[in-house]
């Protein structure tokens, strides 16, 4: 079985004192390095080959999968039953569940249909001491036991290696729609946007701004604007479009689109994700505005709803740097050259406390260093 | 501080019946200057102690057998609201409800509402990752919560989450929501408003069989509509109900009644109701009332949100239970239990999540009565063995405690259950927070803290 063969490969790389770089499909730490630091490791433990559905009852609307299981093959087959699959990673959908939910990456839909930490219910991993261990379940809710789901979801591998996961699926909805919302890009104004989406008197399934670079790249015109989605039924559909016209200039938009945004992105050498409040939301995405005013090939895009804004570039990379360490709200980094060393926002008394704690996490999950040595920067 | 037995016994139980467990003293700080010191006095003396909110709980989790108990229904100040970000900061005392009145002028409410939400605290809700009936839309207490600033049992404290946004690092807050009491105490959370729907309706379906309305569940669920919530109840508590003062014009002759919700942006409102009526009918529904008004919507929502007082009206004691299995399994579940009961001769009312496949199954009885004390854990027994058999959780939302620890092993592997110990004894390498719960002591590498703590307590 594929969960005993990662098991005797984390045993054997302990024994040997070697260590593991974890890899499915390649998006993350497949080059360079990941999570923000390099994974100084030389050996590759890969779940490319173990894939497959395990389990999927569509009446209970959740699926079971194996790790190395790439998304578009979880997104077809639920399809088939006019179910949606509530991960949208970035990176595309070549990508594959195990990295997702490892990365925690969460796209556009994430506001409406959950973070990777809400919407799975339980996952197998082989910790680095090499024990298979079997934290939630597969009913949609759960709270037997201390939440060992919830700690390794965005570890990037470093508490365990994921070798299956459950996943809470939802209704595809009967009517879905896509505009671009036409925006003026000032740090005020996009303040206000973001207040104004988040009160409308619905939650629009997707929203993303998208800067002018990356605008032209996905060919829905030269300038910035918001790609946002609508879903439910007709009538709701119709009247939500309705509420979106009021607050700026509203056009169709392809409904691929949302596909696209997330592969476009791939290959970039830094990729980072700057958050504040909604209330900030303009401010965030005007000081890195400024800080990739020398790399046009930077594509930066945010969502409103979330308040995250995430800068994909590569290059000399310099003031970007600067202005991404800048200022208040939080940092999470998921590409960066290992040349530049590492990045951090304003170490605080409390980010050095949590670390502490979070090195003794991973001296209880991994105490060898076995698995993705380097990732999280707390291993030094 | 309470040290006279009269007055712990005020704390030896919690919302189950058939534990009693008496503290040696009970501490209440008054403010979170207090507990620090508190929690820092106690790590000092490697004193155990056992966190405790409302005391509403129904796992027997905040249980101090001769330990200190802390009580933190002292700190109820909401300390902050911001409208505008959708966020408030709470103290661990305050009431659920109490939040929810407090930011209702905002048009907002705070959407986790477990039945006990007019005395139940959010410290206990975070410990105890509390759900409630609007969970099925809106999410458990875990999807609300985005900072807690926490004491651990060494008395240091932490902030884990960030209002702001995720961070570098790994989900403490993800860990700590749901650790029942094990890895510290809250000092404040941190936690979203949910913005009140523009529309609701609330829906009442009855059936003649529990089957139908289990098949009614799964096609709502499947279709493209998401209940704000989905709830059944079946004849025995319609009749509690309606025998009571929260009548509710249940029809009194059915086997089974869905209560609906369907709330959100009102213009798709009404084609999502037809859905609704027209999956109910083909399920074999007899009738469909909508209600026409608020005061009828209350009512409805009145009959489910008090059945468990109704039921309690009628036997002594009531165990309130709690599992969960798949939704497709609900009919062949619901079945069996009925077999169960009645082959122990216990009286099982079902009232509960049915759009989450949480089961309630209710026993009424008297504790002091042995043999049916006996019969009722028998039968209870059974009905978590099965919900474990069927693919199912032994918890859906009431934890662990004391009273579902035997089940753990059943349900996780020796390796899981290990890891648990372990994650715990990184927020609390003693084990000193609310020990003997959660997670089974054989399961654990090392057991000191407990005995040797407790001599501390008799020594001073």
């Amino acid at each position: 079985m594929a969960t005993e063969a990662a098991s005797s490969r984390v045993l054997d790389a302990r024994r040997s004192g070697r260590s593991l770089r974890i890899v499915a499909g390649g998006n993350w730490l497949g080059a360079s390095g990941g999570g923000g630091n390099t994974v100084q490791s030389a050996d590759t433990l890969s779940l490319a080959h173990d894939r497959g559905i395990v389990e999927y009852v569509p009446g209970d609307l959740t699926l079971t999968a194996r790790a190395g299981t790439p998304i578009a093959e979880l997104i077809a087959a639920v399809k088939a039953n006019d179910q949606w699959l509530p991960l949208d990673p970035w990176g595309g959908d070549s990508g594959t569940l195990g990295a997702t939910l490892s990365t925690a990456t969460a796209g556009p839909h994430s506001h409406a249909m959950g973070l990777p930490r809400d919407v799975a219910l339980g996952l197998e991993f082989v910790s680095g001491t090499g024990e298979v261990i079997r934290a939630g379940g597969r009913v949609v809710k759960n709270v037997a036991g201390f939440d060992l789901t919830r700690l390794v979801i965005g570890a990037w591998g470093s508490l365990g290696v994921i070798t299956e996961v459950t996943i809470r699926l939802r209704a595809r909805p009967t009517a879905l729609r896509s505009y671009l919302l036409g925006v003026d890009t000032g740090a005020a104004t996009l303040n206000d946007l973001a207040v104004n989406l988040r009160a409308l008197p619905f939650t629009p399934v997707a929203s993303e701004l998208v800067n002018a670079a990356l605008a032209r790249r996905l060919g829905v015109g030269d300038n910035a604007s918001v790609i946002v989605r609508v879903a439910g039924n007709a009538n709701s559909v119709n009247a939500q479009t309705a509420a979106l016209r009021r607050l700026g200039r509203l056009s169709d938009a392809p409904g691929d689109v949302w596909r696209r945004l997330r592969e476009m992105d791939h290959g970039a050498e830094a990729t980072w994700r700057r958050s504040q409040l909604p209330s900030a939301f303009g401010d965030t995405w005007a000081s890195l505005e400024r800080g990739t005013k020398d790399l046009d090939q930077a594509l930066m895009h945010g969502n409103p709803l979330r308040s995250v804004v995430r800068v994909a570039a590569s290059g000399d990379t310099g003031e970007l740097r600067r202005c991404v360490t800048h200022g208040v709200g939080t940092l999470a980094i998921e590409m960066f050259p290992p040349r530049d060393g590492p990045l951090v926002l304003q170490e605080s008394t409390q980010r050095r406390k949590n670390a502490a704690l979070e090195r003794r996490l991973r001296d209880t999950f991994d105490p060898d260093r076995v698995l993705n040595p380097g990732i999280m920067g707390i291993d030094a | 501080m309470l040290v006279r037995h009269g007055e712990l016994l005020a704390y030896s139980s919690d919302g189950l019946p058939g534990y009693t467990k008496v503290p040696s003293i009970a501490v209440f700080p008054g403010t979170r200057e207090e507990v620090v010191a508190v929690v820092r006095e106690l790590a000092s003396h490697d004193v155990p102690f056992v966190p405790r909110g409302a005391g509403t709980g129904l796992s027997g989790g905040a249980l101090a057998d001769g330990m200190v108990l802390l009580g933190l229904n002292r700190l109820r100040r909401i300390l902050s609201v911001d409208p505008v970000n959708q966020l408030a900061v709470v103290e661990p005392g305050v009431v659920n409800t109490v939040l929810t009145r407090e930011v209702s002028k905002h048009g907002m409410h705070y959407a986790p509402d477990p039945s006990s939400q007019a005395a139940c605290t959010i410290g206990g809700n975070v410990a105890e990752n509390a759900g409630g009936p609007h969970c099925l839309k809106y999410g458990v207490t875990l999807n609300h919560v985005v900072a807690i600033s926490a004491v651990l049992p060494d008395g240091e404290v932490y902030t884990f989450g960030n209002a702001a946004g995720e961070n570098v690092g790994y989900d403490l807050v993800g860990a700590f929501v749901g650790s029942e009491g094990c890895f510290g105490v809250a000092l404040d959370v941190t936690v979203r408003l949910q913005r009140n729907p523009q529309g609701v309706r609330t829906l009442l379906a009855d059936f003649m069989s529990i089957d139908a309305a289990a098949r009614a569940v799964s096609a709502i669920i499947a279709k493209g509509v998401l209940p704000a919530a989905l709830e059944m109840m079946d004849a025995a508590t319609i009749r509690a109900v309606e025998a009571s003062i929260y009548a509710a014009g249940y029809p009194a002759d059915a086997a089974a009644v869905l209560l609906i919700e369907l709330d959100g942006f009102e213009a798709g409102l009404d084609e999502d109701v037809a859905t609704v009526v027209a999956l109910c009918t083909a399920a074999g529904a007899r009738s469909v009332r909508v209600a026409k008004d608020e005061a009828e919507r209350m009512k409805l929502w009145q009959g489910r949100k008090k059945a468990f007082g109704a039921m309690g009206r009628i036997s002594p004691h009531l165990v309130v239970q709690d599992a969960v299995v798949p939704r497709t399994k609900l009919p062949a579940v619901l079945e069996r239990i009925h077999e169960i009961s009645q082959r122990h001769r216990v009286n099982v009312c079902n009232v509960f999540h049915a759009g989450d496949g949480n089961l309630h199954p209710n026993i009424g009885y008297d504790a002091h009565d042995a043999d049916e004390s006996a019969r009722v854990h028998k039968a209870m027994r059974e009905i978590m063995e099965l919900c474990i058999d069927e693919g199912g959780s032994i918890t859906g939302e009431h934890g662990v405690g004391m009273d579902k620890l035997a089940y753990m092993d059943r349900l996780f592997t020796a390796g899981t259950l290990r890891a648990m110990c372990d994650l715990r004894s990184v927020f609390d390498p003693k084990r000193r927070s609310n020990p003997g719960k959660v997670v089974p002591i054989h399961s654990c590498r090392e057991w000191t803290a407990a005995p040797a703590a407790r001599a501390a307590v008799a020594a001073q």
